[in-house]
């Protein structure tokens, strides 16, 4: 019960972290490769390696969470953008997933996959990107 | 003729193509999961790539109007033939290409003539792609790379309300103005003060709207046919999407050539045309700013047009119109937007009053301006359905189609449209 709690109010505070399968061959992104990489203009690694955006619903808190702390954007926002790149045929929709703990799973199984995770929920399978300032 | 039906055996043929695909994975995915044997083994190894995709949307509006028919027999007990349907489907078999389509069925009234038609179809090729820099050529269908609305107004989501704002986006040109045949080259650059972007195309559009050709040529027999032509797009963005600003310039080239027995008397019978070549060569300005939950938009064009070597039943001319909207919309709720909009046209800026047009043609002042007040409502039952609501008070018939109104119009009317749309 009392770990339940502490449970809960540790998520509640915990970060969200942007994360990706360690084959990727990146420790941190600029603002512009995180702006690039999530509108889904980024199309490969720089090895050469397809990239793979997963994102949880619109409605997911920690979607929220994301798009507007990582992002600084509102989810409408990002929504209409990728709207506009599939419904102008100039790029495709990310993976939606269901669940944080398909993300975890996606993330750790699949090749130049990236997206979000809590931070207590990161692991040795997937890797942490840093965000920095160019 | 033959253009034609070339296209349509290669749309037929995508579609098959890409629903015979899906549905090899569809039932890939279920036997896998009984583990049966034999044939289905084989078919289960036929998985689509995940590199595919295939989404698609349909909308149905209902529309009435106190005067001027605008998409069916829209006045009396309103209509419902305005109808959209769209399948769009993309594949990235390596990261440096896609290939993208999408095919639309399309009903609205007199103004469309209520076909399958391809609206895209292009390989894109990226030259360059990284965090900052994106450049790479596209070919094929391509859609014009004009203002803020015009690239994706087809898929009723992507709209700001059932009818874009139509002093600048004609529904009832709307392949004219949507796409064509040809090239476009495309660059993006990020810095640290915001996004840059420009598109160019080198095209030829499509001109096979009916009102596209009846406002041009009246009611002569023979065809209008495009020429090169080219339009470009350049664009900045804040990296935050606050704010974006877009200029936007085109010289949109066609030629009329009449019937060969119309070519040999058009000069001495009235109401006869020779071959001439029409030019529209707009210049538009568009801003938007957007913060949190509320939003601003607006656009500026001036449109010049010119006719020449028509022959004596139409005289060279030249003259250019304006137009300009400003739109407000504001989430109330999660799944609440609501929309206020001033949208005008005037189809000559010399005379926005319409008068001297009036005096020269006869048809009066009120058919060369438009002045619209919209209020719109949308509300998202899910992510996949939306229903939408608008009024529109509206002084002018610039824009009313001319294919549903020949002769009789009003110059103050309403218009109440409401629309339910899906997607996948």
């Amino acid at each position: 019960m009392s770990l339940c709690l502490v449970v809960t109010v540790f998520q509640s505070v915990a970060a969200v972290e942007i994360a990706a399968n360690p084959d990727v061959p990146m420790k941190q992104l600029t603002r512009n490769e995180l702006q690039a990489i999530f509108t889904m203009r980024l199309r490969a690694w720089p090895n050469g390696l397809p990239v793979r955006v997963f994102v949880l619903p619109d409605n997911a808190p920690l979607h929220s969470e994301f798009v507007k702390e990582k992002l600084s954007i509102f989810p409408y926002v990002l929504r209409n953008y990728w709207d506009r790149m599939v419904f102008s045929g100039t790029g495709q929709f990310p993976i939606e997933l269901s669940s944080v703990a398909e993300m975890r799973d996606r993330l750790a199984d699949t090749p130049g996959s990236v997206g979000y995770l809590p931070a207590e929920l990161i692991d040795q399978r997937v890797r942490a990107l840093k965000v920095i300032n160019p | 003729m033959m253009r034609k039906q070339t296209m349509f055996k290669t749309i037929v043929a995508l579609c098959f193509g890409l629903s015979w695909a899906s549905h090899c994975q569809a039932e890939g995915d279920s036997k896998q999961s009984k583990q049966s044997a034999g044939l289905w083994d084989t078919v289960s190894s036929w998985k689509l790539p995940d590199t595919v995709q295939i989404h698609g949307f349909a909308s149905q509006s209902y529309i009435h109007t106190s005067g001027n028919e605008f998409f069916g027999h829209s006045t009396n007990m309103g209509s419902l033939d305005f109808t959209e349907m769209g399948l769009n489907g993309s594949w990235r078999p390596i990261p440096q290409l896609q290939t993208s389509m999408q095919v639309v069925y399309r009903r609205a009234g007199k103004t469309d003539n209520q076909n399958v038609r391809l609206d895209f179809g292009f390989l894109d090729y990226n030259i360059i792609n990284n965090g900052d820099t994106l450049f790479g050529v596209r070919g094929g269908r391509v859609f014009n790379p004009y203002g803020l609305y015009n690239d994706t107004r087809d898929m009723p989501f992507t709209r700001p309300s059932i009818f874009l704002p139509q002093s600048i986006y004609f529904d009832v040109n709307r392949n004219f103005s949507l796409s064509g045949d040809g090239v476009q080259i495309y660059a993006e650059h990020r810095t640290n003060f915001g996004n840059f972007s420009l598109q160019i195309n080198g095209i030829y559009p499509r001109t096979d709207d009916p009102e596209l050709n009846l406002n041009i040529l009246g009611n002569s027999s023979g065809y209008l046919t495009g020429d090169l032509s080219w339009m470009g797009r350049l664009s900045y963005e804040t990296d935050n999407g606050k704010i974006k600003l877009s200029v936007t310039s085109a010289e949109i080239n066609s030629h009329y050539k009449p019937l060969s027995v119309a070519a040999n008397f058009c000069r001495d019978l009235p109401g006869t045309l020779c071959a001439g070549q029409f030019q529209f060569s707009p210049i538009l300005f568009s801003a938007r700013y957007i913060d949190g939950n509320w939003g601003l938009t607006g656009e500026y064009a001036l449109r010049p047009t010119s006719f020449q070597n028509f022959g004596p039943s139409l005289p060279n001319i030249s003259l250019t119109g304006e137009s300009y909207y400003i739109q407000g919309h504001y989430r109330f709720a999660p799944q609440w937007e609501a929309l206020l909009r001033y949208d005008v046209i005037y189809d000559n800026r010399d005379d926005r009053s319409g008068q001297k047009t009036a005096a020269l043609t006869g048809y009066p002042a009120y058919t060369h301006f438009a002045k619209d007040i919209t209020f719109g409502l949308r509300y998202d039952v899910t992510p996949w359905w939306m229903l939408r609501a608008e009024y529109h008070l509206i002084n002018g018939v610039s824009w009313a189609p001319a294919t549903e109104n020949q002769d009789n119009t009003d110059q103050h009317w309403n218009m109440f449209a409401f629309s339910t749309s899906f997607r996948f």
